[in-house]
């Protein structure tokens, strides 16, 4: 009776193997992911693709692989060129690929980063030496309040911190682009900070902006001037470049350690918070880390 | 019994190169092997070392070695697909693993790992055709004049082993010899005593050689006589010193243009191959190029049969001879 229990035992490791996530061949498709290969924070875009064909055991290395002309270091886990673009390091510049998925800097490689579908994956090409950590971007708006970040949904909360008629266009302009605003508080949120910059800067996650880029990411300045502050934009180096009129908006995104990421939609004025709050859109702020308003002009952080 | 690569004495053209020469060929073809991972060429070395192993009359090293280095191919086969998850291709997905984390198997990893193994038996095998022959006493020999301590260790240490082997077999026929009823030996006192057993030989070879006056600090021997003494010694232990022969020209020759040849054709773009994302094997001219002329050099061992003419000509000249011989 060997036969029978030799097949009982091999279906049942078979199945385990199949509930475990295991199978022949690169697995179903999962869906498209955006992939979008870009230089100098965004500046100069070298690649936008809808990516279809993403399968169960697709990475974010595999997907850029596939569509671009990728060589790598270190084992392949760490890109050295695309499409010929190759990293380098000298006394003046370090010169990097970095990635984003949904707008988040990732904590894995990107040959570890495994990809679920309906993801923004954002390769860009930058000088690290103002800011080697830039954790969090707004360039892929609406993600990742739309999708989560890490691969898992996350609540989205807006905070309105003395924003005015500033918070309800938050609230409507996530609403139109999908994302799901719980009716109360939850714990482990992303979070959207809407107010002028003297009360958004005592919450800790925002408050990082006054310590620069280097402990931000966010290439923007608010300078006190009188009871408000004045926003000024940076520029690579992490030098004031712009200095924006009284009622300049801005829109950004940070992170503290691990938690979740933060947004801000802030300004020096109420009218400064308004004009940032209209910003939220595709148009305005895809492909950039951060964007600064002044009146009708607007201009992507950091400064170039 | 008899290892397969042990050094067994044959009349042809590797076995009657001076060991120099043997080494620039089968070195030339091994550094061939690891300055290259195009599968084609690491191919055609293959092919080379198998056909001088073959012609030599190796054959049952190059088995052996064949057997051995496909086996350890196959396990880094397996090792790398299961490390290496980079490739575009993916075969299979075998999951979350402790160590290795997600695990996915790609024809990428399994081409890479193929490589790798190839150039691993390749080299198993140039090291068996190596090892069967060429005389490891002529080869310490050459290398008295450079580094004679070492040459004196070496030559004990290939001695000594075969004792050690003849002691293990005795000891077990000794065992074997109380008969059925004793108890059975182990392996751990076996190995005890032969340890034993080797390290008082060493001792009495040690105290030999003290005698001997091999401690003292050597004098640079006078012309005519060898670094460990008069010629006469040498000649009553060892065979005697060969000359060159008339073969090393050939593998001498044939190992710096396999070299060249290498060299040129990895500048000229010869080793075109990419493991990742994709597996791209260049066959271009060069590589094809490269490849014949590193397959070729396997003939090198080639004996040459003996030319019609000159066959007939010392038939004819010993038929010419009177029977009694001689003037």
């Amino acid at each position: 009776m060997r036969g029978p229990r030799t097949a009982v035992a091999i279906a049942l490791l078979l199945s385990a193997l199949a509930a475990a996530g295991c199978g022949l061949g690169p697995g179903s498709e999962v869906g498209g992911v955006d992939l979008t290969v870009t230089r100098d924070y965004g500046s100069v875009s070298m690649l936008h693709r809808q990516v279809d064909d993403v399968t169960e055991s697709d990475t974010v290395m595999r997907v850029l692989e596939r569509n671009a002309d990728v060589s790598t270091r270190y084992g392949g886990g760490f890109v050295q060129s695309i499409e010929g673009l190759e990293a380098e390091e000298s006394v003046d510049r370090s010169l990097d690929w970095f990635f984003y998925v949904n707008g988040v800097e990732s904590t894995v490689g990107a040959a570890d980063y495994s990809l679920r579908g309906g993801e923004s994956i954002w390769w860009d090409y930058r000088d690290w030496g103002a800011a080697m950590r830039v954790p969090a971007v707004v360039g892929a708006w609406p993600q990742p309040l739309l999708g989560g970040y890490e691969g898992k949904p996350h609540p989205v909360d807006v905070e309105c911190l003395g924003g005015g008629v500033a918070c309800a266009e938050v609230d409507e302009r996530l609403r139109d682009a999908g994302v799901k605003l719980p009716s109360r508080p939850s714990g482990g949120s992303m979070r959207v900070l809407v107010g002028p910059w003297s009360r958004v800067r005592t919450d800790p996650a925002a408050g990082q902006i006054e310590r620069g880029p280097q402990t931000s990411g966010v290439f923007a300045d608010f300078r006190p001037e009188g009871a408000a502050y004045r926003l000024s934009g940076l520029d690579e180096g992490g030098e004031d470049t712009v200095e924006f009129g009284p009622d300049a908006g801005l829109v950004a995104a940070t992170r503290r350690f691990e938690d979740p990421p933060v947004w801000v939609v802030t300004g020096g004025t109420e009218a400064a918070v308004r004009a940032a709050a209209q910003l939220l859109d595709t148009a305005s702020l895809r492909d950039h880390y951060a964007v600064a308003v002044d009146g009708k002009r607007e201009t992507a952080l950091p400064v170039r | 019994m008899r290892s397969p690569f042990a050094y067994t004495p044959r009349p042809g053209p590797l076995q009657r190169a001076s060991p120099g020469a043997a080494v620039v060929y089968l070195g030339a073809l091994v550094a061939v092997a690891f300055l290259y991972s195009n599968p084609i060429v690491l191919s055609a070395v293959g092919i080379a070392v198998v056909l001088a192993g073959r012609l030599a009359g190796a054959w049952s090293a190059v088995r052996a070695a064949l057997w051995m280095g496909l086996t350890l191919a196959l396990l880094i086969v397996v090792v790398n697909a299961l490390v290496v998850s980079r490739g575009t291709t993916v075969w299979a997905r075998l999951g979350d693993w402790p160590i290795f984390g997600q695990v996915d198997v790609t024809a990428e990893a399994v081409a890479a790992g193929a490589v790798l193994g190839l150039r691993a038996a390749v080299v198993m095998v140039a090291f068996a055709v190596y090892s069967s022959c060429v005389d490891p006493d002529r080869v310490l020999r050459a290398l008295r004049p450079l580094a004679g301590r070492s040459a004196l260790t070496a030559t004990l240490v290939s001695r000594l082993v075969p004792v050690a082997a003849a002691d293990a077999a005795r000891l077990r026929d000794a065992a074997r010899l109380r008969g059925p009823g004793a108890a059975p030996v182990g392996k751990a006192p076996l190995a005890r005593r032969l340890l034993a057993g080797s390290l008082d030989r060493a001792v009495d070879v040690a105290a030999t050689l003290e005698l001997r006056g091999y401690s003292l600090r050597p004098e640079r021997p006078p012309a005519g006589e060898t670094f460990f003494g008069p010629m006469r010694t040498e000649k009553r232990f060892t065979s005697p010193v060969q000359r060159r022969s008339r073969y090393d020209q050939r593998f001498y020759l044939t190992g710096a243009i396999v070299l060249v040849v290498a060299i040129a054709g990895k500048a000229l773009g010869a080793d075109s191959f990419s493991e990742y994302p994709t597996t791209e094997i260049g066959s271009g001219a060069a590589t094809l190029a490269v490849a014949v002329i590193v397959a070729l050099s396997g003939l090198a061992p080639l004996r040459r049969a003996p030319r019609r003419s000159a066959a007939r000509a010392s038939r004819a000249a010993s038929r010419s001879l009177p029977a009694g011989g001689g003037m």
